[in-house]
């Protein structure tokens, strides 16, 4: 299956490894890029350092075209923003904010930037800015999500941009691929499939929680933060809960006691204290391959789905 | 000038009396979150036919309307 991103970008399938905080590091962004997608390394909250490290890490794996997913709320943004720009990274992906005091700099290092967009609005903003192609990620994520979800937030952003879309959120398995594209998008980003394969270092714990989690595993909290996140229910998650209706709570505290509890997860599998985010997806989540067992399998059965439901026209 | 005009849009879109609408009215307190702001940014720079970066310092309607008296002038 090839479609306008695959020849955008220089990639074989039309598939992004959506860039998790503290999980997609190197290891699973090579090994997502040999296999012909785009792997994404995540810089979230860490030093411009760690991220130099992990875009060489990447070249030294593969010569295959990747991405670099930049936290826009990270308290070493600006930096990072610099970074990528002096390495020449492929591609930059965007969440949680605008970046578009930041694309100029990156279009003249020659980087295509595709920013997660949470509505129409921001997706004529960042078209008008010069983004390459868009991501409209629906609720249906894990980690930090947005209002609208994947069945209604596609297809509008792809009526009010001329840009490639891709659709994250909610997709896990050839079915939901071969939704999205009938959607109107031409490609497709996701996570939590990619948290569980065998190149990704997410420590082990987090991996079995995702692969043993049923539909209504997941849950959402930090709405009175305004930035709300899907995770799977623990009793971290159920302890910020408590804490959000506590209205004694400000919320500097509430900021606070969620802070560092991604990390616990991802890198200790702190079960009490960690927070481990995953998408709605997560029941479809039962096994755990290769980056391209998941992808060969994802396209076969999308182009199997395809053909099955030409036979429903006339 | 300007700032009726941007009090009416606000006003239009959000279904407020123009008259609750100051200079010191903030967007947060008129009921516009994050992504309301940059649908009401696009719509003023359809109206005055101008390109507004937005950014965090824009907090007030009177910011706004400074914003889009300085690159209208």
């Amino acid at each position: 299956m090839k479609t306008i991103l695959c020849d955008l970008l220089g990639i074989q399938y039309p598939i992004f490894q959506g860039g998790m905080a503290w999980i997609s590091d190197y290891s699973l962004a090579s090994a997502v890029s040999e296999a012909g997608g785009l792997g994404i390394i995540s810089a979230g909250n860490a030093p411009p350092d760690y991220v130099r490290e992990q875009i060489r890490q990447t070249r030294a794996r593969t010569n295959k075209p990747f991405g670099v997913n930049i936290m826009l709320m990270s308290p070493f943004v600006e930096d990072i923003a610099a970074l990528v720009a002096e390495e020449k990274v492929p591609v930059v992906t965007t969440g949680a904010g605008l970046p578009t005091k930041y694309m100029k700099a990156w279009l003249e290092a020659g980087i295509k930037v595709i920013p997660v967009v949470p509505s129409t609005g921001v997706a004529k903003l960042v078209q008008r800015a010069g983004a390459a192609a868009v991501i409209a990620e629906g609720g249906e994520s894990g980690g930090h999500i947005g209002e609208l979800n994947t069945m209604a937030l596609v297809p509008q952003v792809c009526d009010a941009v001329k840009l490639p879309v891709i659709a994250a959120g909610g997709i896990a398995d050839g079915r939901g691929v071969a939704a999205a594209f009938m959607l109107g998008a031409c490609g497709v980003q996701l996570g939590t499939r990619f948290l569980v394969a065998k190149e990704c270092t997410v420590h082990e714990t987090y991996k079995k929680k995702i692969l043993a989690a049923g539909d209504i595993a997941t849950m959402t909290t930090g709405r009175r933060l305004g930035h709300p996140v899907r995770a799977l229910k623990s009793p971290f998650t159920h302890q910020f809960l408590k804490n959000e209706m506590q209205s004694d709570m400000s919320l500097e505290e509430l900021e606070a006691f969620g802070s560092g509890a991604l990390r616990r997860a991802a890198k200790e599998g702190d079960e009490k204290n960690g927070c481990f985010m995953a998408g709605q997806v997560s029941g479809l989540v039962n096994k755990e391959q290769t980056a391209k067992e998941i992808i060969e399998e994802l396209f076969a059965e999308a182009a199997a789905k395809f053909k099955e439901a030409a036979a429903w026209v006339k | 000038m300007t700032l009726e005009k941007v009090t009416n849009l606000i006003a239009e879109k959000k279904e407020l009396d123009p008259a609750a609408i100051t200079a010191e009215s903030t967007l947060e307190s008129l009921g516009f979150d994050s992504l309301d702001t940059v649908e009401l940014i696009m719509a003023f720079e359809e109206e005055f036919g101008i390109t507004i970066e937005a950014d965090e310092t824009l907090q007030t309607v009177g910011d706004l309307v400074s914003l889009i008296n300085s690159l209208t002038a």
